[in-house]
């Protein structure tokens, strides 16, 4: 009776996948945030008649096979990464991503984290940096003598200094793609690590080889959509409830087996 | 001979704990992407005869149950918009083709991925078959078009046509897990249109597989009485014919 085993593979397949639409629930208003999906496959299959043995040495063969699986498991949680809609905000230093790309951070323990969140801000000595404070690679620093810094879609820096009447170009904003994005490995932070699914990053400036090109005073919104992931959560809730029930069934089939004397 | 009543009602409850095992693992699987359902089916056993010389009468066929088969339903499940270009819906008979290091299997599942060289390859990293072998895509490509044809393109331009088999017979597929399909004799696809930017949900219907599992529970408990009022009636029977004073 293997029954009560497959309806519990059935009910934590559920359980994940109802984690998952909470956590990009949770994102709905995280800038740059990719919504995951959980992605599910089948167990192994026992073959108690394989399909085509011979019936007879008349050379007759079973049409069809008997076999009895074992479940279901969660495989992955590929990340959706898709363009997530761009809103106006109207800082300087909101930069939105069109297209492929993530900026590249430099983390505080010598790693690069890439990012879709172009939230940045200035460091006290002027350095453009993430949110959480870390500096963007490759460094951009703006003095504190500049005035109406321009990001042009190849990412191009440029502020007026010291009332001068023409821009200085500061320094020019990198992209990093990769073949396989959803193969990145999400640390937290709106960060991202390469591994070796992703691919190593190719490092191009906005607007060149594919990279796309870059909107100041725009941020990306997550790629959440409210409803579709109400409807994913009440198909896993209904999901869990039913192979609950097959839980009860089987138990019901086994109390009758041990009331027989 | 009152055992043979008690075999059968057995064979009957065997049965149905397999039919149990296939309706959980219909329902572990109802959110799996490309999932098939399962059907089981059971036939007569005839045994020849039984035969008593005690009690003269009627020599009378014995019918077991036997689990038989289990049959694919591979009708479509729902198809779900979700916006990622590297999902692929099938809509007709056909499968996809991908390679495995034990040959190539066949799968409705049409989530795909990118590996770290390019390669289009499902969720365990298999690649998927083109006519001409695994699809493969540069690391400055973009825009990747799938067409209802399975031809595939991005901006570099062709990139080559998913295989998509049929089946005459896909009875003969066995499953192999992973939403694989292994085994039959494919042919090439001419009733199947891929759908990008979609995927097909599992084609279990809750409220069947809910059905059948009440179906199943009851038919098992009236097994499990039939054997216990067997049980009853050999008692009684022993009691009152051993009984001398009677």
């Amino acid at each position: 009776m293997k029954a009560l085993y497959i309806a519990s593979t059935g009910m934590s397949a559920q359980e994940r996948n109802v984690e998952v639409i909470s956590n990009n629930i949770a994102n709905m208003r995280t800038t740059g945030y990719k919504r995951q999906r959980a992605e599910f496959e089948d167990l192994l299959y026992q073959q108690i008649t394989r399909a085509g043995s011979q019936t007879s040495d008349q050379g007759t063969l079973i049409p069809a096979g008997l076999e009895i699986g074992s479940g279901v498991r969660t495989v992955s949680t590929p990340r959706v990464m898709s363009q997530g809609t761009v809103n106006i905000t109207e800082r300087e230093l909101d930069v939105a991503i069109r297209g492929e790309g993530f900026f590249m951070v430099q983390l505080p323990d010598g790693r690069t984290g890439y990012t879709r969140d172009g939230s940045f801000e200035r460091s006290p000595e002027g350095t453009i940096v993430t949110s959480s404070g870390y500096a963007i690679d490759p460094g951009i620093t703006i003095p504190g003598t500049a005035d109406g810094v321009a990001i042009s879609p190849d990412g191009t820096v440029s502020a007026y200094l010291d009332n001068d009447t023409a821009p200085t170009q500061l320094g020019q904003l990198q992209l990093a793609r990769f073949v396989n994005k959803s193969g990145l490995e999400s640390m937290g932070d709106n960060l991202f690590l390469e591994t070796a699914a992703s691919g190593p990053a190719q490092v191009a400036v906005p607007n060149s080889d594919g990279a796309g090109d870059l909107l100041q005073g725009y941020l990306e919104m997550a790629n959440v959509n409210s409803v579709t992931e109400i409807a994913d959560l009440i198909a896993a809730q209904r999901a869990y409830e039913m192979n609950a029930r097959v839980i009860s069934g089987a138990d019901q089939m086994m109390q009758a087996t041990s009331q027989l004397r | 001979m009152i055992e043979n009543a008690q075999l059968i009602s057995l064979s009957r409850q065997i049965a149905l704990q397999r039919q149990m095992d296939v309706v959980a693992n219909n329902m572990a699987n109802i959110n799996t992407t490309g999932f098939k359902s399962e059907n089981i089916l059971f036939e007569e056993y005839v045994m020849p005869v039984a035969r008593d010389q005690d009690f003269p009468r009627l020599d009378q066929p014995l019918s077991y149950v036997q689990d038989w088969a289990t049959m694919h339903d591979l009708s479509g499940g729902a198809m779900v918009q979700s916006g990622n270009e590297l999902d692929v819906a099938l809509n007709g008979d056909g499968f996809f083709a991908v390679q495995t290091p034990g040959g190539e299997r066949w799968t409705k599942s049409g989530a795909f991925q990118l590996s770290a060289n390019g390669t289009l390859v499902d969720l365990n990293g298999n690649p998927v078959l083109g006519e001409g072998g695994p699809i493969q895509f540069g690391p400055e490509e973009n825009g990747i078009l799938i067409a209802a044809d399975g031809s595939v393109s991005s901006s570099a331009g062709q990139k080559g046509r998913l295989r998509l088999v049929e089946f005459a017979n896909p009875q003969e597929l066995t499953r192999e897990g992973a939403n694989l399909f292994a085994g039959g004799t494919p042919v090439a696809a001419t009733n199947t249109r891929a759908m990008q930017g979609f995927t097909e949900k599992s084609n279990v219907s809750g409220v069947s597989e809910m059905a059948e599992m009440i179906r199943v529970t009851r038919a098992y408990e009236s097994a499990a009485n039939l054997a216990q009022k067997q049980d009853e009636l050999r008692r009684s029977a022993i009691q009152r014919l051993g009984d001398a004073n009677s």
